[in-house]
């Protein structure tokens, strides 16, 4: 039981240790941003580097939707089944 | 399924049928360009995130004291949409940051205790899948702990150093940023409705099934 404190003991200041060369090399940050400012044309070298990304947030979020909306419904439909047959068997059993 | 249901569909697939003109229609901010549209869908997809670990604690506070079953179905199909949104969150927020700031990622405070508040929803659906019996209580303290979660991720912009937007960009956003903002909202409050009543009427279902195998063995 001792041998395990220290053992945990040991690790936790390791782990400490192996954090500090990490947050020291963190990069200067950005400003925090107060407010949006409104532009009217789009600068030309800002257009093709950002569609990718664009387009991958849109594509995840339609993807992420319509897996779960399929999810759910296929879910649905296996235990409204179920409990269709179930309940066409209880019927047939208070008949007989 | 309640009447209102497939007439509520259909306004939700104009919405989001409407919703991407709005976006595309809406200028350019000045410091991020393009990218910074992820911004109409990563906000509302955030906000019920939030949203949805509010309404799991709700109710999971409600079964934990009242017993009630219906509060109990309706934590669970809320915690499984925080998972959804929160995925969303998690990923749009990470392709808009790497254009915007450089990095995909930064351990700061909202980040981080956005990814926390993920985690809980995870643990409450692991929970209730493998827990076995008992295991609908013991989620529900969970679920307390991640609607606690749910102020901090929100003030947290303010109190800690970060790179994330301040809370005030909203409530100052200029109307042509607004109008597409708060329709995209709409839309997906709207779906949040309901995809929530479609998983609860899962449960509902799953409830059903129970009782008629229970009358069956009898």
């Amino acid at each position: 039981m001792d041998f395990l404190k220290r053992a945990c003991v040991v690790l936790t200041l390791l782990f400490a240790l192996a954090a500090v060369p990490v947050f020291a090399q963190q990069p200067a940050q950005p400003e925090q941003t107060e407010e949006f400012i409104p532009l009217d044309q789009l600068p030309p070298q800002d257009q093709l580097p950002a569609a990718p990304l664009l387009i991958a947030a849109y594509a995840v979020l339609v993807l992420a939707l319509f897996a779960y909306v399929v999810s759910v419904a296929r879910r649905l439909a296996i235990v409204q089944r179920e409990v269709q047959r179930l309940e066409t068997d209880l019927k047939r059993g208070s008949r007989a | 399924m309640p009447k209102w249901f497939t007439p509520a569909t259909v306004v939700c697939g104009l919405m989001f049928a409407v919703a991407p003109v709005l976006i595309a229609d809406a200028p350019y901010e000045a410091t991020m360009g393009l990218v910074q549209k992820i911004f109409y869908i990563h906000l509302p997809s955030a906000w019920l995130f939030l949203l949805g670990a509010i309404v799991c604690g709700v109710a999971s506070a409600r079964y934990l004291f009242g017993g009630n079953p219906r509060h109990d179905r309706l934590a669970w199909a809320a915690a499984e949409l925080v998972v959804v949104f929160g995925l969303i969150t998690l990923i749009t927020g990470p392709l808009w940051a790497r254009r915007s700031w450089g990095t995909w990622w930064v351990w700061d405070a909202r980040v981080t205790s956005s990814l926390v508040g993920w985690m809980i929803a995870w643990a409450y659906l692991i929970l209730r899948k493998y827990g076995g019996p008992g295991s609908d209580k013991l989620a529900a303290g969970l679920a307390l702990f991640g609607m606690a979660n749910v102020p901090f991720i929100y003030v947290s912009v303010n109190y800690w150093r970060t790179i994330h937007p301040a809370t005030t960009v909203v409530p100052t956003l200029p109307v042509s940023f607004g109008i597409p903002l708060w329709f995209s909202f709409a839309a997906f409050l709207l779906l949040f409705v309901l995809l929530l009543r479609m998983r609860v009427l899962l449960e509902e279902q799953r409830a059903r099934l129970d009782t008629l195998y229970l009358s069956m063995d009898e």
